[in-house]
């Protein structure tokens, strides 16, 4: 775990605390970018550094905490964001001036986190993988109070490495979920919930109320980036035991209730039906025109993901 | 199954906090990590001064209502205090052990509650998992899973061997009906889900071993497939905290350790050193979850 100040730490928890009961205005709309990327290439890494760049993000000295969606191993199936785009945010972060980039993820399932990251590629993938990685499962916590909880939380044990950073970048995988609908940029956010205290799965926040825990989650971390794998995602019963879906796109930017709805309106889901997407909509970014798109046309990307029977009526009607 | 004891006791010692207890990879002390390096401590007969120190500071951690929390700055007693049990139980006599066997007794998985039952019955809802036996949770006020239910069977049946208390034999037993009714078809465990969605869920290395370990002794026809599906998961398993419990869940079931494979995965944890400590203590006929 990378040393982390009590100053520092206090000062980002009651950030989030503080940020937690305040709403969210931006003055213009959200913007989200949609970045064609037909297969997993060292043409990520040049894509990357566009798509941070469209963004105008400033994190010259800041520290950086990756977290990617790790959750099972299958070589039949593309379950895990995959490594290479990992690896692409983070040269592209680097390049950015950041003061530090680390890795880090708190699997649901599985308790060998290292084996399963292994097992993913991201030791072959990335120099050093071991040495910038850490398990959110295991790290050092410290409590968050939830000041106006959307789920029965009152308050959550949350890992030091991700309230001591300056800005957490969900990069999670395009998948459609049997419980959630989708599985973005918000319900990635599940991982950083230690099991160390509260187990595996985390089924604390499943008697919570899982839409409402993902708002909370959501509500906690103030500054934020997402990054979608969107170039071979995951149709019906997922997270895990889906099939492949390709969608060939990278999906990005700073509100996630508008990158989520965005990746929903991609895979043929309506983002209006998402509970937890409308549980934390601020500004109408669930609806098309609450969004400031740019680069390639959602038209053209959108490929209907097959949906469970119980999602059925979530399909997204096309215009 | 390769010896690696002398060459991991430094390194396990080295870990070591200065308060006596261990950090998961560094880090603070929490119970969980301790626990599993006092046991390979015991496991090896090393009970000099970095098993006192580890001891008092478990005992330091001791909470009101009997239990133990993951670490001292989470509030709440948890599925650790089955480790902590188990750890204690090597100390005859052990003035915490009535205490946290009372908590351990007390604690139930929220889905076999009748409350809950009955309100599921009144919505409607369908239980895809068989929710009849009480098996243990992680977390207090959640449902029963396949590990912590594990563990503090193996705790309350090792700390078992000075009687018989009728209410100690019936909690295992329901602990042991919850683990075979969550078995999966491929005779194997995972977390503690069986099916989702009408899907057969698959069974993972570390979670077989671990009940497989719990049923020790127990009468069943379909224990059979399960010992066969632990011995697939000990060809293929990455992990070293997965083949630790899974040897251990072998021997216990009277399979040969001449048919397991020889090498070490990287011992990358202090858990994957620790267990894998414990299960090379096994293999030699002294198994500390047991004994």
């Amino acid at each position: 775990m990378p040393a982390i100040s009590r100053r520092r730490l206090l000062l980002g928890a009651a950030g989030a605390w503080a940020l937690t009961g305040c709403s969210r205005r931006p003055a213009a709309l959200p913007q989200v970018s949609i970045t064609l990327a037909p297969a997993y290439t060292q043409d990520l890494y040049g894509s990357l550094r566009r798509i941070l760049s469209e963004h105008k993000l400033e994190v010259r000295g800041q520290r950086v905490v990756l977290k990617p969606n790790l959750v099972e191993y299958d070589s039949a199936t593309p379950i895990n964001t995959h490594p290479l785009l990992v690896h692409a945010a983070l040269e592209a972060f680097s390049a950015l001036g950041a003061a530090e980039v680390r890795i880090a993820e708190g699997p649901g399932i599985r308790r060998g986190t290292l084996e399963l990251a292994e097992a993913a590629g991201y030791f072959d993938t990335i120099p050093g993988f071991e040495r910038i990685f850490t398990d959110l499962n295991l790290d050092d916590t410290s409590p968050v109070h939830l000041a106006k909880p959307a789920s029965r939380l009152e308050s959550l044990y949350l890992p030091h490495t991700v309230l001591g950073a300056d800005l957490v970048v969900s990069m999670p995988k395009m998948k459609t979920h049997h419980w959630a609908a989708a599985t973005l940029g918000m319900k990635n956010l599940f991982g950083v919930v230690p099991g160390g205290i509260y187990g595996w799965p985390k089924n604390v926040l499943h008697w919570a109320g899982i839409d409402g825990s993902i708002a909370d989650l959501h509500r906690v971390f103030s500054r934020t980036f997402t990054i979608v794998d969107g170039i071979v995602g995951m149709e019906g019963n997922g997270p895990i035991q889906g099939r492949p879906k390709a969608a060939g796109a990278i999906v990005a930017g700073r509100d996630m209730v508008a990158v989520d709805a965005t990746c929903c309106r991609i895979m043929g889901i309506d983002p209006e039906m998402v509970e937890y997407l409308k549980l934390e909509e601020t500004q109408g970014q669930t609806r098309e025109q609450g969004v400031r798109q740019i680069g390639e046309q959602l038209g053209r990307v959108r490929t209907d993901f097959e949906l469970l029977p119980a999602f059925s009526g979530f399909r997204l009607r096309r215009s | 199954m390769q010896f690696v004891w002398p060459s991991v006791e430094a390194s396990i010692r080295n870990a070591q906090n200065r308060d006596g207890g261990w950090g998961y990879r560094g880090g603070a002390s929490w119970t969980e990590p301790t626990a599993y390096a006092m046991l390979a401590l015991a496991a090896v007969d090393e009970r000099g001064e970095s098993y006192q120190r580890g001891l008092a500071w478990l005992e330091r951690g001791r909470r009101g209502d009997g239990g133990w929390a993951p670490n001292p700055s989470v509030d709440a007693s948890t599925w650790v205090t089955a480790l902590a049990v188990l750890v204690l139980e090597d100390r005859p006599g052990a003035a915490a052990l009535p205490s946290a066997c009372g908590w351990l007794l007390k604690q139930s998985g929220r889905e076999s509650g009748y409350f809950q039952r009955f309100r599921d019955w009144l919505l409607g809802m369908s239980q895809e998992e068989n929710v009849s036996y009480s098996g243990w949770p992680w977390y207090p006020g959640t449902a029963s899973w396949v590990t912590p239910t594990a563990l503090s069977v193996l705790a309350l049946e090792k700390g078992g061997r000075g009687g018989a208390d009728p209410g100690r034999r019936a909690r295992i037993e329901s602990g042991r009906r919850f683990l075979m009714a969550r078995m999966c078809s491929d005779g194997g465990w995972n977390l503690g889900v069986t099916r989702a969605w009408g899907y057969s869920q698959d069974s993972s290395p570390e979670t077989t071993g671990q009940a497989l370990l719990a049923l020790a002794g127990f009468q069943e026809q379909r224990l059979e497939r399960s010992l066969g599906c632990a011995e697939g998961h000990l060809h293929t398993c990455r992990s070293a905290e997965g083949r630790s419990w899974l040897e251990m869940a072998l021997l216990a079931h009277g399979r040969s350790p001449s048919g397991f494979p020889k090498d070490a995965p990287p011992l990358r944890s202090l858990a994957d050193r620790a267990l894998w400590v414990v299960a090379e203590a096994a293999a030699r006929g002294k198994n500390v979850f047991l004994s």
